[in-house]
């Protein structure tokens, strides 16, 4: 009853199913829109399109300007996973296994740049990056981005670390094993699940990143989406529908590599 | 259990040599932590303090900056207009999450894996794609208003960008998943079998749905509920982009402070305001939640 679809009755059922359709489709409509527009000869972004065109693909990739943001967004997108997993992966071995006082302020603090509005950080972290002169450097963009993935990357880490079981790791010291060996050859292997997440996770955050990234850029250095959000506010052109493209399938392809992996794991389990 | 244990026993020992090693196994594993404290101390923790306490002491000491922003009229409209917005996205994302999340705990379960990676796939896509998308959509000449032209619904193209209407379709779009998601782990975990109690034992459907279904949904509800309306109140991108000059929220207002009229003490009085409700709703978010992650129920 009103959990099992038989049981409901007929009118609910189908009123129901139709809303749902109606809402999936309204969830779908502006990613299939994007991408059929990339696709249209209209200059002024015209629906249905009067034909279809891979023109704006390759005024996309003739762009050095567009091409360079693709560039700087990759280099911190990676920069940020590395710097992400290796601040991330030591503090949540100390915030599951420590025991001293205080662990459930330090994981309020290790997560609330997820919760601090992220235009109050970017504020922040300008006013300081200005004073030092550190604005519209690699570095700016990747500290700023390390902080807002940094949360993402230690729950996470967290979550698996909990599911492992510690004795394993300490059966194999008794072994003979080292304890950096054994976390290096057992633990690590077993959490790898988690630590892929995490990676993943701040790779994806510090790709998609607009309100950072937009008080870090300069005119010199931009990421992908300073470079839509610049563009955007003088025209709409089919260009940035080409980025937008692009961006909505690389998160396609994330998340067929996090399903794989997740299938991959329920079979190994 | 055995660092408990030996730290226990050390410390009953008294002993100043086994003090020190009991002190030094209550911080066991505290080190590995310092890098990332030291990280977000510098780049995160101190940054936003020295902001804060930019809007009591610039241009003067005092609180200046907060009367300013209650008293003027235009400020003030932009406190209200965040919240109004806010709630308004909060209303209209769980009324359509709501049949959402109960259609994919009804569906057979492959189906219902489809609708969540829907759900799912919406809420990794690039919110800037995502937003330039409705722009597009709903503009002028777009094709939601030739559509309802076409249908003899409208004669006169709808406005619904860059203003309120733009800015609420935008943003319950995106705050859509973060209220499925919990919803649908709160009804997925609700026993078919008490639904079934009430129906034998007399209830209608409208009554069992009513006073049994919607309050064992209640804490989804509302913890997705609580967690749209913070995330609303602090969203920058689709705001500004879809949105007027008219109806700017608190986000906006606190970048534009900055960058175009360099007044830190307004913005910052702004931001304290901004990240004080956020922080206090976040603590009754956290009040819903069963435990916390680290809590004691790890304790080994």
């Amino acid at each position: 009853m009103l959990l099992t679809p038989n049981a409901m009755g007929p009118r609910l059922r189908i009123g129901l199913y139709l809303t749902t359709a109606l809402i999936a489709l309204f969830l779908l409509l502006p990613i299939v829109f994007i991408v059929l527009l990339s696709f249209g000869s209209s200059q002024w972004l015209v629906f249905p399109p009067p034909g279809w065109t891979l023109k704006w693909y390759e005024q996309f990739f003739a762009n050095p300007a567009w091409m360079a943001a693709v560039l700087v967004s990759f280099k911190v997108a990676l920069l940020t996973t590395v710097c992400a997993v290796t601040l991330g992966l030591p503090t949540a071995f100390a915030l599951v296994r420590g025991r001293f006082p205080g662990r459930e302020l330090l994981y309020a603090l290790f997560t609330m740049p997820m919760i601090v509005p992220l235009v109050i950080i970017a504020v922040a972290v300008y006013a300081l990056f200005l004073k030092l002169g550190y604005t519209g450097t690699l570095f700016s963009f990747v500290v700023s981005h390390v902080i807002v993935a940094l949360p993402f990357t230690i729950i996470s880490i967290i979550n698996s670390l909990k599911l492992f079981d510690q004795s394993i790791e300490d059966a194999a010291v008794i072994c003979g094993a080292s304890r950096l060996q054994a976390v290096f050859r057992v633990t690590f292997p077993a959490i790898r699940p988690g630590m892929v997440a995490g990676a993943l996770f701040a790779f994806l955050v510090s790709w998609d990143e607009v309100v950072l990234s937009v008080m870090m850029a300069s005119p010199t250095l931009q990421t992908l989406p300073v470079k839509m959000w610049t563009t955007l506010r003088q025209d709409l052109t089919p260009v940035i529908a080409v980025a937008s493209t692009l961006l909505i399938g690389l998160s396609v392809l994330i998340m067929v590599i996090a399903a794989a992996l997740r299938r991959r794991n329920e079979t190994s389990a | 259990m055995t660092s408990a244990q030996t730290s226990q026993s050390t410390l009953s020992a008294g002993t100043t040599g086994m003090a020190i090693s009991a002190r030094t196994q209550r911080w066991r594993g505290f080190p590995k932590l310092l890098p990332a404290l030291m990280f977000l101390s510098l780049f995160f923790l101190a940054p936003l303090i020295a902001l804060l306490l930019r809007g009591v002491l610039e241009p003067s000491p005092g609180f200046d900056n907060y009367a300013l922003l209650f008293a003027n009229s235009a400020y003030s409209r932009v406190l209200l207009n965040t919240f109004s917005v806010a709630g308004l996205v909060t209303l209209i994302s769980v009324l359509l999450g709501f049949p959402l999340a109960w259609a994919i705990t009804l569906v057979p379960r492959g189906w219902g894996r489809w609708l969540l990676s829907i759900v799912l796939l919406s809420m990794w896509t690039s919110l800037l794609a995502r937003t330039y998308s409705w722009l597009v959509l709903l503009q002028a000449s777009g094709v939601i208003n030739k559509t309802l032209m076409a249908l003899g619904i409208i004669d006169q193209p709808l406005e619904m960008v860059h203003n309120l209407t733009g800015v609420v379709i935008g943003m319950s779009y995106i705050m859509i998943p973060f209220i499925v998601l919990p919803l649908q782990a709160t009804m997925q975990a609700i026993d078919p079998m008490v639904l079934q109690a009430g129906a034998i034992c007399g209830a209608s459907p409208w009554r069992n749905f009513f006073r049994v279904f919607l309050p064992l949904c209640r804490p989804g509800l509302f913890s997705g509920g609580l967690m749209v309306f913070v995330m609303s109140l602090g969203y920058y991108v689709t705001p500004a982009l879809l949105g007027g000059a008219q109806n700017m929220m608190l986000p906006e207002f606190i970048i534009q402070q900055v960058q175009s009229f360099l007044n830190w003490g307004i913005a910052s009085a702004a931001a304290a305001l901004l990240i004080g409700i956020t922080l206090v709703l976040f603590y009754f978010y956290l009040k819903l939640q069963p435990e916390s992650p680290v809590g004691a129920s790890n304790a080994r």
